[in-house]
């Protein structure tokens, strides 16, 4: 089994809260997500199985959504909003400036295994901008010198 | 049920439907009222997503999808206003984004519904400058399909196909928005019994069978009607044919039989038609134990003057007859007046068992199973019980179903026979022991009709024409019963009078013959199907 038994009663309490049984697969994928960083073929058996649905169904699920992962990843997503106020204030010259730091193209990691840069739709902070999303945090007001510092500075 | 205008047309339609499905219900779409469509089937689920069908609807402002719009009594549709006609331009515009225009190169073309539509409402230049997707191309999607991910326009046909039909959902579409793409899990490929119908149900060249893409440009073929001989179920086939070759069977749609589908072990039965496993040589055992090509009719009449003899020396008694459950009911029916003129010691069919399931594949592997046991034939254990215990001398078998593992299951128990008259339509061990051997028609290439499972009659009539001389079961029959001298083999065989007389002298066939059962076929008296 490669989800854990306590990640899987987490699950099974996920079930109750739906009409459905499969309703709960969003939720049992954030938690997988937490553990593994992704959803491999094998942790979609297991869901399947869970679901009573085709590992294929999983999968599709998984690629639908950008923020589910079907392969391992880098351990750091560096995100830059590129929409329009962030444009304006110049996201699209911090990106490729990054871009250029890091050696990468914007959705590509970078050889180490370090981070993965991207650009991202707009995220609700535009009186902050230019902004970019690291993970799970908000970082905002960048220039250059200070994104590279804060990307420079993770593990 | 409700009454809709239809272009001006009033026309009565059942209730709880929607336009398209209505439509089709009363067998005008298509078919008199055009309205073009890529999503919505017959026999799937609605979709809702290509947007092609739309329709003017009375009273409602915006054009309306005729697939899932339902009709309501007084509802007046308009199908072909330059409102329509520009919405349709429009939808075509936007399917044709991202699609290759590599027709001359596709395997589709020429039965492909985007190249139909485009034509018709199409403009002439692509308005986009951007990139097309460039995505999978030539994949195996399982043993049976490829697929071709950019000419896909994601009508979603055959996701629902696979999840709905089959109930195996191996496709499912990955992504979302304009990233979207039709796929299999790796783990997972498409392979299920029904695997190459989404090959005839998509609309596009994105998915085309193994088999035949590639053989032959689809408007060198005609369609032949015709019926699968796979089994009992007697699914309704064109039988694509050109130069006298068959090319492959698609599956025509009859809603009592198989909808619109075939499974794909009868899809790929139409090699049996001109394969190499064809019996394509009379031949008559001489004096040497060789069998000996001595002409067609002769060898018929060779085998009469046999078994004459044999019953002078031994007794009718002595004679069995094995009928085939691939020969028609009007050869069947020659058969067994044949068997009764002689007064042969016993009759039956034998049949091969296989896999069954809920859908279409049925056990009895013969197409007509059912036409044989209604014309008296019994089991084949009697008749095989004489063969093996020596009672049987002379015994006049058609086809060589008696040699599987549930019969026979080899020529050991067919050596102790002083006489067998062998008639078929494939080569088999069974020539190695037979003492006359005649080459038989398929039924592909015959007038005649077959009897399913649920008791149908269908009709089969000459797709091709076979290479070599070969006559149907019955006519070969009606020879031997001449030169026997037997009653009522005088007029010779015509398929349709020896199927009205079946129909007048077999209680099980009243009413129904070669004549009157159309291209859908018709129910025995007292069958519901």
């Amino acid at each position: 089994m490669v989800i854990s038994d306590e990640t899987r009663s987490k699950i099974d309490a996920e079930i109750g809260n739906f009409p459905q049984r499969r309703g709960a697969l969003l939720p049992a994928l954030h938690l997988v997500h937490k553990d593994h960083g992704y959803v491999s073929t094998d942790v979609a058996k297991e869901l399947a199985e869970i679901f009573e649905i085709n590992p294929i169904d999983v999968m599709e699920v998984v690629s639908f959504y950008n923020l589910f992962y079907d392969r391992p990843q880098p351990r750091h997503h560096a995100h830059v909003c590129t929409n329009l106020p962030c444009s304006l204030r110049g996201a699209r010259s911090l990106l490729r400036r990054l871009e250029s730091h890091f050696g990468v193209r914007a959705g590509e990691a970078t050889p180490d295994g370090k981070l993965v840069l991207g650009h991202e739709e707009c995220l609700g902070a535009c009186a902050y901008a230019p902004m970019m999303r690291v993970d799970d945090t908000y970082f905002e007001d960048l220039d250059f010198e200070k994104a590279k510092t804060i990307l420079d500075g993770l593990e | 049920m409700p009454r809709i205008t239809v272009d001006g047309e009033i026309i009565e339609v059942p209730d709880g439907r929607t336009i398209l499905q209505a439509l089709d219900d009363v067998g005008l779409l298509m078919n008199g009222v055009d309205i073009p469509h890529y999503c919505w089937h017959p026999k799937l689920s609605i979709d809702g997503s290509c947007r092609l069908c739309q329709v003017e609807v009375e009273g409602i402002p915006k054009l309306q999808i005729a697939c899932n719009t339902s009709v309501q009594e007084g509802m007046a549709i308009r199908t072909d206003t330059e409102r329509v006609r520009k919405a349709r331009e429009g939808v075509m515009e936007l399917l044709l984004v991202n699609h290759p225009l590599d027709c001359p190169i596709c395997d589709q073309a020429g039965e492909c519904k985007l190249q139909d539509y485009a034509y018709e409402y199409g403009v002439e230049a692509s308005r986009t400058r951007e990139p097309r997707r460039a995505l999978k191309k030539n994949v195996d999607l399982g043993s049976t399909i490829k697929f071709d991910q950019e000419r896909c326009i994601l009508c979603r046909r055959c996701v629902r196909f696979c999840s709905e039909i089959p109930g195996t959902g191996e496709l499912r579409v990955f992504n979302r928005g304009d990233a979207s793409v039709i796929d299999v899990h790796p783990d997972f490929p498409l392979e299920n019994d029904y695997s190459m119908n989404v090959a005839d149900i998509c609309p596009v060249g994105a998915l085309t069978t193994q088999d035949f893409r590639f053989k032959i440009r689809v408007w060198f073929l005609e369609d032949a009607p015709g019926i699968c001989t796979g089994c009992s179920n007697g699914c309704n086939v064109h039988i694509g044919v050109a130069n006298n070759k068959v090319y492959r069977y698609v599956p025509r749609r009859n809603d009592d039989v198989n909808d619109t589908w075939i499974c794909d072990s009868g899809r790929m039965s139409y090699k049996q038609i001109g394969g190499g496993a064809r019996l394509k040589e009379a031949g008559v055992r001489g004096e040497a134990g060789r069998l000996e090509n001595t002409g067609y009719e002769a060898a018929v009449r060779e085998a009469a003057k046999r078994l004459r003899s044999m019953i002078e020396e031994h007794g009718a008694d002595s004679v069995v007859v094995l009928a085939s459950a691939h020969a028609t009911n009007e050869d069947l029916f020659t058969l067994r007046r044949l068997s009764d003129g002689l007064g042969a010691g016993a009759d039956g069919v034998a049949v091969v068992q296989g896999k069954s399931d809920a859908l279409l594949i049925k056990a009895d592997k013969a197409a007509n199973a059912a036409g044989a046991r209604a014309l008296g034939f019994g089991p084949a254990g009697p008749v095989l019980d004489r063969i093996r215990d020596g009672r049987a001398k002379a015994a006049i078998v058609l086809g060589h179903d008696l040699l599987d593992e549930s019969h026979l299951g080899g020529t050991e128990a067919l050596e102790g026979l002083d006489l067998l008259i062998v008639l078929d339509v494939q080569q088999s061990a069974l020539h190695k022991v037979a003492d006359v051997v005649i080459p038989v028609r398929h039924a592909a290439e015959k007038y005649g009709t077959l009897t399913n499972h649920a008791g149908r009659v269908q009709r089969v009539e000459p797709a091709v024409e076979p290479a070599w001389e070969a006559w149907s079961d019955g006519e070969v029959l009606t020879l031997m019963g001449q030169a026997l001298g037997l009653e009522g083999f005088e007029d010779g065989y015509d398929p349709a009078k020896i199927s009205e007389w079946m129909s007048e002298r077999v209680s099980a066939f009243a009413g129904v013959h070669l004549r009157v059962v159309g291209d859908q076929g018709r129910p025995l008296p007292g069958e519901r199907a």
